[in-house]
């Protein structure tokens, strides 16, 4: 990786990169950009780093099984304590047979997935055959790669069906990229792997698949705070994703743990009647 | 995150015609991991004085639980032979937080009561006991914010004890719904002279 030093002769104070590097030509070398003027050139972003940090506030998980890849994902977007929303889209359909999940920064996450899934369109129009999600993972772990150290969040999970048969990789922002059959990510995802690797089983249907994701993704949102909202779960199979369901969790605690109706009711009908 | 922030909470207390409400949120836990849904945070002082503590959960139990507070007032009633009332508490409370001046506890109390004719009392203090009365509401916790905004959009003056519970209820509930660290249910005790009416309040337990 070649260093543009051309970068060294601005005059120009820079935030970051500055416009000279095009994303759609990524295809080519490392894009140059303008060095800031600071003494402390490893520090001087650290506080921005910092903030972005500890924002992987959320919990998504993804598995194979006999019938393809189920992808699960909480909604709620957090700014330290508060809840910015919770009704987040954190499962991103990059293209009708491959999705990707968000955790980390909301902005870095969905414009990195778009960024892949443009540059898997261009590689089936120059290659007449769809990408591999060996190939789009790859993609997105060089284009991170290169953004190292830079403050970008992103902890994502690309998951599809190719000729190969299902595929699931595990990406993050440090440029780490994981091929495995079960992933989850983000401050839940303790909560998750607890549920999730109790009740899986290869030899799943649809259906007790598409369940325990939701569970386990019920069962984070109950125990971390930074997850909540509406529980998805997709399914991507031979002829591409579709989604199962989208359940608010807050219903979800009452569907799987009923309240009994009260007796408390009957006690202080008592205690007025005096 | 802040100590004030580390277990998270969620307290509010109204005035409706001789009758108040007061209501915490129920969740319990470490940053962002949850650890109990139904921890008590609003004590019964006796029967027209309740105190509500938001902030770190070891300075609330020690406080309001055991030691300092309920402890203080027993000895109080047998002296006096009377129960305390609310303002005189306020100032004992502002007292007994000033004292650990240089080391303070870590939280924020709501004291809410009836005090002489049947009038309701409520107010509230930073964690170093300085008085904040109000004539209408009060809130205290890592939703503070959002409750302020929430009471203050809801608030009537003069409500009957129904209405009340329902406002002090639904303020509760949509604040903590957009607080990652407090919720998990709510706690909502509504006191008028004749009763006491204590109620659990099934949320979203995320």
């Amino acid at each position: 990786m070649k260093l543009d030093t051309s970068g060294f002769e601005t005059s120009m104070p820079t935030i970051g990169f500055g416009s000279s590097n095009d994303m759609l030509d990524g295809f080519s070398t490392v894009p140059s950009f303008d060095l800031p003027r600071t003494t402390d050139f490893d520090g001087f972003q650290k506080e921005a780093v910092q903030m972005v940090k500890p924002a992987k506030g959320t919990t998504t998980l993804a598995f194979i099984f006999k019938e393809g890849v189920m992808v699960a994902a909480d909604s709620r977007a957090s700014m330290g304590g508060y809840i910015s929303s919770q009704s987040v889209k954190k499962i991103i359909e990059i293209n009708p047979y491959m999705l990707g999940t968000m955790a980390g920064g909301a902005a870095d996450c969905q414009f990195w997935h778009r960024n892949l899934g443009i540059k898997c369109r261009l590689h089936e129009l120059a290659n007449k055959r769809r990408i591999s999600v060996s190939g789009a993972s790859k993609l997105l772990a060089n284009m991170l790669y290169s953004y190292r150290g830079m403050g970008l969040s992103v902890g994502t999970m690309i998951a599809g069906w190719d000729e190969t048969g299902p595929g699931l990789y595990y990406v993050d922002n440090e440029g780490g990229r994981l091929k495995g059959d079960r992933f989850s990510v983000g401050s839940g995802s303790p909560y998750a792997y607890g549920v999730l690797d109790s009740g899986y089983k290869f030899d799943m249907s649809v259906e007790e698949a598409s369940e325990l994701a939701r569970r386990s993704i019920y069962h984070a949102t109950f125990r971390d705070g930074a997850s909540g909202g509406v529980a998805s779960v997709y399914h991507v199979g031979p002829n591409g994703w579709t989604k199962l369901s989208g359940d608010d969790v807050g219903e979800l605690h009452y569907h799987y743990y009923p309240v009994p109706p009260a007796i408390a009711e009957q006690v202080m009908e008592e205690a007025a009647a005096e | 995150m802040s100590i004030f922030q580390y277990n998270g909470s969620a307290v509010v207390a109204m005035v409706g015609k001789n009758c108040f409400a007061i209501a915490s949120d129920r969740r319990l836990g470490v940053q962002l991991q949850t650890i109990a849904t139904d921890f008590q945070r609003i004590s019964k002082i006796h029967d027209h004085l309740f105190i509500g503590l938001s902030g770190l959960a070891t300075d609330v139990q020690t406080l309001e639980g055991y030691q300092r507070l309920v402890f203080r007032h027993k000895l109080y009633q047998l002296r006096e032979e009377r129960d305390m009332k609310p303002e005189t508490f306020a100032s004992l409370v502002s007292a007994i937080l000033y004292e650990k001046r240089f080391g303070p506890y870590l939280c924020q109390p709501v004291i809410a009561g009836l005090g002489e004719d049947d009038k309701p009392f409520i107010c509230t203090m930073d964690s170093i006991g300085a008085k904040e009365l109000a004539k209408d509401f009060v809130v205290s916790g890592t939703a503070s914010e959002s409750l302020y905004g929430a009471s203050e959009a809801m608030y009537k003056p003069d409500m009957e004890a129904d209405e009340l519970f329902e406002t002090i209820s639904q303020a509760l509930l949509s604040s903590v719904d957009r607080d990652c660290l407090s919720g998990w249910g709510g706690h909502v005790y509504v006191v008028t002279p004749n009763e006491i009416k204590e109620r659990i309040l099934k949320g979203r337990m995320d």
